[in-house]
């Protein structure tokens, strides 16, 4: 069917309408909507819409025509009608779903605040780790390490908070290093453990 | 949902029903009544101007006269087109007329009264009486537009907002103290634009079918 044809068909079909033949109008709203169809469906398709969103969409635009027959006038051509009432519905109907779309995924802000709230327990479980960690050490290397390492003070600082001098402090927190990096390999450098007990003998 | 062969059945059904008041005819009877309503508001609420008689033959009232009707054709013109889907948008340029007694009046004002009115409170006063005087006939074009089928409601109800400021302009001419052509073309057209501004969000909200 070309269009000035369809046109002539549904035309004359509208204005049946209005002389109530019902049959005629029947066929002629079975005809748009399967011209609808073939045209709605790959369009909705291409936005990731389905087939029955299609069908919704087609019923739609049925229903607005129907309700709106009267803003036709019969001396004008009737696609150009047809094509406005089309665009506006399916405008309405993209709008809608991406509404809903909006509301299935929304994030309230509760909940948004929950999940910030989370690294809480993170920053507590990884410090629960470090003092685990930290156990293999002597108690005044520990200090320093906990100090410098976790608490993120200066050497300056741990110095003068244990009143000894900042070369002694780096030499423990070396020291400390040495014997974590130990603890973390299970199979220890034999160079390390000697110096260690050198260490701890001298 | 019920599947689309029986809506279209149920549909056809009402075949002839909807008796066929053509949306001209529909659109005529409300603005006669519109602008009924708004002489009526003139008359009862506040009242022509003393030296009427005199005044309605001279230059500045056949001025606010040719400006407010250029106004309410145009946007009458417009609100047709508004609720017709698929209209042709060459009704636009109805508005034409009314723009360029806008800017002749603006431009070129014979009368050399200054802008602002006679008196400081002029601008509120007109301003505000037109807004009122427009009030009955945007209810009655909202009405109208409802029946016909909007495509665009945002411009729908800023061509209703202009209608229904003009209308109410046109029967605010009998009691309008102020004759000074500057005055007319730019505070009229600020009532019309201000209730364009409100048309549209009504509109926006209103007219979704």
């Amino acid at each position: 069917m070309t269009v000035e044809e369809r046109e002539q068909r549904w035309t004359e079909a509208m204005r049946a309408e209005r002389r109530g033949e019902a049959v005629a109008y029947e066929r002629m709203l079975k005809e748009v909507a399967t011209v609808l169809r073939r045209s709605l469906a790959p369009r909705l398709v291409r936005v990731g819409l389905g087939a029955h969103e299609a069908e919704d969409l087609v019923q739609e635009i049925l229903i607005g025509l129907h309700r709106k027959r009267n803003s036709w006038d019969p001396a004008r051509p009737f696609l150009p009608w047809l094509h406005a009432i089309t665009r506006y519905k399916l405008i309405d109907f993209m709008r809608q779903r991406r509404r809903d779309t909006r509301r299935s995924v929304d994030l309230p802000v509760e909940d948004w605040l929950e999940i910030v709230e989370g690294p809480v327990y993170e920053a507590n479980w990884s410090t629960w780790e470090v003092d685990r960690h930290l156990a293999v050490l002597p108690v005044s290397q520990r200090k320093i390490v906990r100090a410098i390492a976790v608490e993120g003070a200066s050497i300056r600082n741990v110095a003068r908070g244990l009143a000894t001098s900042e070369g002694a402090v780096r030499v423990t927190l070396h020291r400390a290093i040495r014997r974590l990096l130990g603890a973390a390999d299970p199979t220890p450098k034999i160079e390390l453990l000697p110096r260690n007990a050198h260490d701890e003998h001298r | 949902m019920m599947s689309t062969d029986d809506l279209i059945r149920s549909l056809a059904t009402a075949a002839g029903t909807r008796r066929s008041v053509s949306l001209q005819t529909a659109f005529a009877v409300t603005g006669a009544a519109s602008l009924a309503c708004a002489l009526l508001l003139v008359f009862s609420v506040i009242g022509i101007r003393q030296d009427f008689a005199e005044m309605a033959v001279r230059m500045p009232f056949a001025f606010k006269v040719v400006y407010t009707g250029a106004l309410v054709v145009g946007a009458s013109v417009l609100a047709l087109y508004a609720a017709t889907p698929g209209a042709s948008a060459t009704a636009l340029y109805a508005l034409s007329p009314a723009v360029i007694l806008l800017v002749c009046g603006v431009i070129f004002d014979p009368t050399g009264l200054p802008i602002m009115g006679r008196t400081n409170t002029a601008v509120a006063f007109c301003v505000g009486h037109i807004l009122f005087l427009s009030l009955p006939a945007m209810v009655l074009t909202f009405v109208f537009m409802r029946k016909g089928a909007p495509t665009q409601s945002l411009f729908a109800g800023a061509v209703i907002g202009i209608l229904s400021a003009s209308l109410g302009a046109m029967a605010y001419t009998l009691a309008c103290k102020n004759d000074g052509m500057a005055f007319v073309a730019t505070w009229y057209t600020a009532a019309c634009a201000i209730m364009a501004f409100i048309g549209a969000v009504v509109g926006h909200r209103v007219l979704r079918w």
